[in-house]
C-alpha cells in the first residue's frame, strides 16, 4: 500500500475519450480526490486511484473502465 | 494581469456569476474564473427555472427564454397523467445565453472574468484560505484572495480542498443524461413540462420532457446512483426515446451528476464560502438548482461583503450565511428530501395508483391540502410514511 492506500496490483481507472462527455459526475464521488476535470479533459491521478469503481457506477455513459495489470507490469 | 484580489470566485455558472457581481457591486476587487473555454457550455441541465425567483438576478429577455410553461404533468407507467398548475410561472431557458448574460453582468460592474482558467489548488495558511492556484491558458499562477468563493458545481473540489466533506452517498446522488430532441411537434404540448415516474426506466429517479420551442425539447432522466446498477443512464434514455419519440433527431447529448443530499452542513471556512451545486443546494427532490444557487450566492455575499469590509473573513463570521440559508430553505429541503425517499420506497404499482387517483380528482377546484388528504384516505400506508412531513407543516398546513 502507498500513502493513498492503493494496492499496487489492483489496476487503475481509465477513461474512454470516445464516450466521455466531460460532465464531472465521476469527480464528485471520488473518495481519493484522484480525478480532475479541465476544459475538455479528464485527468485521473493513477497514484491516488484505488480502483474502488465508484466512478464507474455513476458515469452516465459508462465511459470509465478499470485497466488491470499484473504486479510486474505495474513496476 | 494582477495577482491579488479581494474575492476570487471559482466557476462562472449562475451561482458564481451572481456572487462575483454582488462582490463587485460591494466595491471589492473580484476575479471570476471558469475552466471551460466558453461560459454556459457545455450545458448540464434540464433548464427549467421559476420566473419569479430568477427575476432579481436577470431581467426577462426573450433571448434566454425558450419556452413559457403553463402546466406540469406527472405521468405514471400506464399512460395516466395528473396535470398540475405551476406553483409559480416557469420558464425553460437557454443556459448558454442565460449563463453568459449573468457573467457579463458581473463583468460590467467591474469583476474581471477569465475563461479557460482552472483552479488546481488552494493557498492555505494557518488553516485559512488565502488564495487559489490556477492554470490559465497554459500558464500556472498563484492568485491571492481575501475570500475564495467555491462555485465550481457538481464536480466541486475547491470546498473539498478547504477541508469540507463534500462527497455524497450514492443514495443521494443523481446520475443524469438528456437529449435535446428535434422533431417533437405533435409529440408534446410546447407549454407543458412532463415528468414520468417509471421505475424500470429511471430507477430511484424520474424522466422529463421539457419543451424548448414548438418542435424541440429536453428529454432526459436521472437515476439514483445506488439503483441503476444494471445499465448506463444512457441506455435507459435510449429505450425511452425509441419507444416514445421515434423519428426524432438528437441535437445535443447532455450528461451530469448532482447531489441531492440537502445543503452541506458547513458552508464556510476561514476565507472561503461555498455556493450552488458545489454546496449541494439543489432541490433534493427534483435536483433543480439554478435559482437556489443564485439565491445562495446572494445570501453568501450579503454576509461576506460586509465581513470583507470589516476585515474579518473568519468562519465564525461567514457562517452567518449558513443561518440565512437554513432559515429560508432548511426545513423545506428536509421535507423534499423525505418525499424523495418515500417515492423511492414505493413500487411501481403504488406509484401508478397514486397518479391514477390524483388524475381522477377535480384538481383545479381543490387546495393542496384537500388533494393530499384525499390521496391519503385512499392509501393509509402513505399516511404513515408522510407523518413526519405533516409534523414539519410542509403539507396539510
Amino acid at each position: 500500500m502507498d500513502r493513498f492506500g492503493k494496492k499496487e496490483s489492483e489496476g487503475k481507472v481509465s477513461v474512454d475519450v470516445r464516450l466521455c462527455h466531460f460532465c464531472g459526475a465521476c469527480v464528485a464521488v471520488c473518495l481519493q480526490d484522484a480525478m480532475f476535470l479541465r476544459n475538455s479533459g479528464l485527468t485521473i491521478h493513477a497514484n491516488r486511484c484505488t480502483a474502488c469503481e465508484r466512478c464507474l457506477r455513476v458515469c452516465p455513459l459508462r465511459a470509465l473502465t478499470i485497466v488491470h495489470h499484473s504486479a510486474e507490469a505495474a513496476v | 494581469m494582477r495577482s491579488d484580489y479581494d474575492v476570487v470566485v471559482v466557476g462562472a455558472g449562475p451561482s458564481g456569476s451572481v456572487a462575483a457581481r454582488r462582490a463587485a457591486e460591494g466595491g471589492l476587487k473580484v476575479l471570476l474564473i471558469e475552466k471551460r473555454q466558453e461560459i454556459g457550455v457545455p450545458v448540464r441541465c434540464a433548464e427549467a427555472i421559476g420566473a419569479d425567483l430568477s427575476r432579481p438576478f436577470l431581467d426577462y429577455d426573450p433571448n434566454w427564454v425558450d419556452a413559457t410553461i403553463r402546466a406540469f404533468e406527472v405521468h405514471n407507467s400506464s399512460g395516466q397523467a395528473v396535470r398540475l398548475p405551476p406553483v409559480e410561472p416557469t420558464l425553460v431557458v437557454n443556459r448558454k445565453v442565460f449563463d453568459y448574460q449573468l457573467a457579463l453582468k458581473a463583468a460590467r460592474v467591474g469583476a474581471e472574468v477569465r475563461t479557460s482558467t482552472a483552479a488546481v489548488g488552494l493557498v492555505i495558511e494557518n488553516n485559512s484560505v488565502k488564495g487559489v492556484m490556477i492554470e490559465s491558458l497554459g500558464r500556472s499562477e498563484t492568485i491571492s484572495a481575501r475570500l475564495v468563493v467555491a462555485a465550481d458545481g457538481t464536480e466541486s473540489q475547491v470546498a473539498r480542498w478547504a477541508g469540507l466533506k463534500t462527497v455524497p452517498s450514492f443514495s443521494d446522488y443523481y446520475v443524469g443524461i438528456e437529449f435535446l430532441l428535434a422533431g417533437m411537434q405533435s409529440k408534446m404540448d410546447p407549454q407543458i413540462c412532463e415528468y414520468h415516474l417509471d421505475r424500470s426506466l429511471a430507477p430511484g429517479g424520474y424522466l422529463w420532457v421539457f419543451p424548448k420551442g414548438e418542435d424541440t425539447a429536453n428529454v432526459g432522466l436521472v437515476i439514483t446512483a445506488d439503483k441503476g446498477n444494471n445499465a448506463s443512464a444512457l441506455s435507459y434514455l435510449e429505450i425511452f426515446v425509441a419507444r416514445r419519440y421515434p423519428n426524432t433527431s438528437v441535437m445535443a447529448v447532455i450528461a451530469g451528476g448532482i447531489a441531492v443530499t440537502c445543503a452541506l452542513k458547513t458552508l464556510a471556512t476561514d476565507g472561503l464560502v461555498v455556493v450552488g451545486d458545489a454546496a449541494h443546494q439543489a432541490d433534493p427532490l427534483t435536483a433543480g438548482g439554478i435559482c437556489l444557487g443564485m439565491i445562495a450566492a446572494d445570501l453568501a455575499m450579503s454576509v461576506a461583503v460586509p465581513a470583507l469590509h470589516a476585515g474579518d473573513v473568519r468562519a465564525s463570521r461567514l457562517r452567518g450565511y449558513e443561518t440565512l440559508w437554513q432559515k429560508r430553505f432548511g426545513k423545506m429541503h428536509q421535507a423534499l428530501y423525505q418525499v424523495r425517499k418515500i417515492l423511492n420506497n414505493m413500487d411501481q404499482d403504488r406509484l401508478d395508483g397514486l397518479v391514477r387517483r390524483a388524475s381522477e380528482l377535480p384538481l383545479v377546484e381543490m387546495s393542496v391540502g384537500q388533494i393530499v388528504l384525499t390521496l391519503l384516505k385512499n392509501d393509509p400506508l402513505l399516511l404513515f410514511e408522510v407523518r413526519s412531513l405533516i409534523a414539519t407543516g410542509l403539507i396539510l398546513k
